[in-house]
């Protein structure tokens, strides 16, 4: 993953190869948006009433994933602060309720995305987020370019 | 109806072996900053035909009266249990560096534990 300022010289692109690793991120974010949406909109349409608390949790946490994806995969200027508050919202969310769920497992008879910090999911949940914000911040514009006028800051 | 089982999880551990197999294949060409080829696409094939299989072996069962109590569920499991392949697939297309071949891994190992969930809930 090294790149070097001299990669510019031959007209390469002297960005690291982390274009590739968004998508591959964007691949990730796609898959659980796709798995939290399909699992909540079955709970809540099916048995909503059995635990309002978790399936509504499970239901806003599929919202949030699916921006993410949107915004991590269209990565404009507006869109990228759009992400940045998903990734947050996310990382706050999985940590508020998995602690939640820890002192109080009796708010969640039924497993959401987020309870017991993504243990459901692999632990996917927890993981995300934090690779979310280091990629955010690893492609972020203003970073790059400080980083290609002094090579020593990088 | 033991029986019937035991041949569902013989397509379930076909289809867990082969996911894992490309997980595999795609993992080290990761690893040795490769995207995906052409060449791994009978992979990919085999491992999309067991899965048509299995979709069709649980349908007849199904059908023939193996009481699933969460049916919705299964099927949802054995829907995206097809889709994820093709999509990755879609993606090489698009992204020609090693995170082709990173997409490709993680799609496999999602199919492999699709394979645990369905057998789950199949029981």
């Amino acid at each position: 993953m090294s790149s070097t300022p001299e990669a510019s010289h031959d007209g390469a692109d002297p960005r690291p190869r982390a274009y590739g690793a968004g998508r591959a991120l964007v691949a990730v974010y796609g898959i659980l948006a796709l798995a939290a949406t399909a699992r909540s909109l079955y709970q809540l349409g099916t048995k909503a009433s059995e635990a309002p608390l978790p399936y509504a949790l499970s239901g806003l946490a599929a919202v949030v994933y699916v921006v993410a994806t949107i915004a991590l995969a269209h990565n404009g200027t507006r869109m990228r602060r759009v992400a940045w508050t998903a990734v947050i919202v996310e990382l706050v969310g999985v940590v508020a309720v998995g602690t939640w769920s820890f002192i109080a497992p009796q708010e969640f008879p039924e497993a959401t995305v987020w309870s017991h910090l993504g243990q459901g999911y692999g632990y996917i949940p927890a993981v995300l987020p934090v690779l979310g914000i280091l990629w955010l911040w690893r492609s972020d514009p203003a970073r790059l370019v400080r980083a290609e006028t002094s090579p020593r800051t990088r | 109806m033991r029986g019937y089982s035991g041949r569902v999880l013989a397509v379930l551990v076909s289809v867990g072996v082969l996911a894992t197999a490309l997980t595999v294949w795609a993992g080290v060409r990761a690893a040795r900053d490769r995207p995906v080829q052409g060449g791994q696409l009978p992979g990919m094939i085999a491992v999309e035909a067991a899965l048509v299989v299995q979709a069709v072996v649980i349908g007849v069962l199904q059908a023939g009266g193996h009481p699933v109590p969460d049916g919705i569920l299964l099927w949802g499991y054995v829907i995206t249990s097809l889709c994820l392949l093709p999509a990755a697939f879609a993606w090489a297309f698009v992204e020609r560096t090693r995170w082709s071949s990173v997409v490709l891994a993680i799609a496999a190992a999602v199919v492999v534990v699709l394979q645990v969930r369905i057998w789950q809930l199949w029981q």
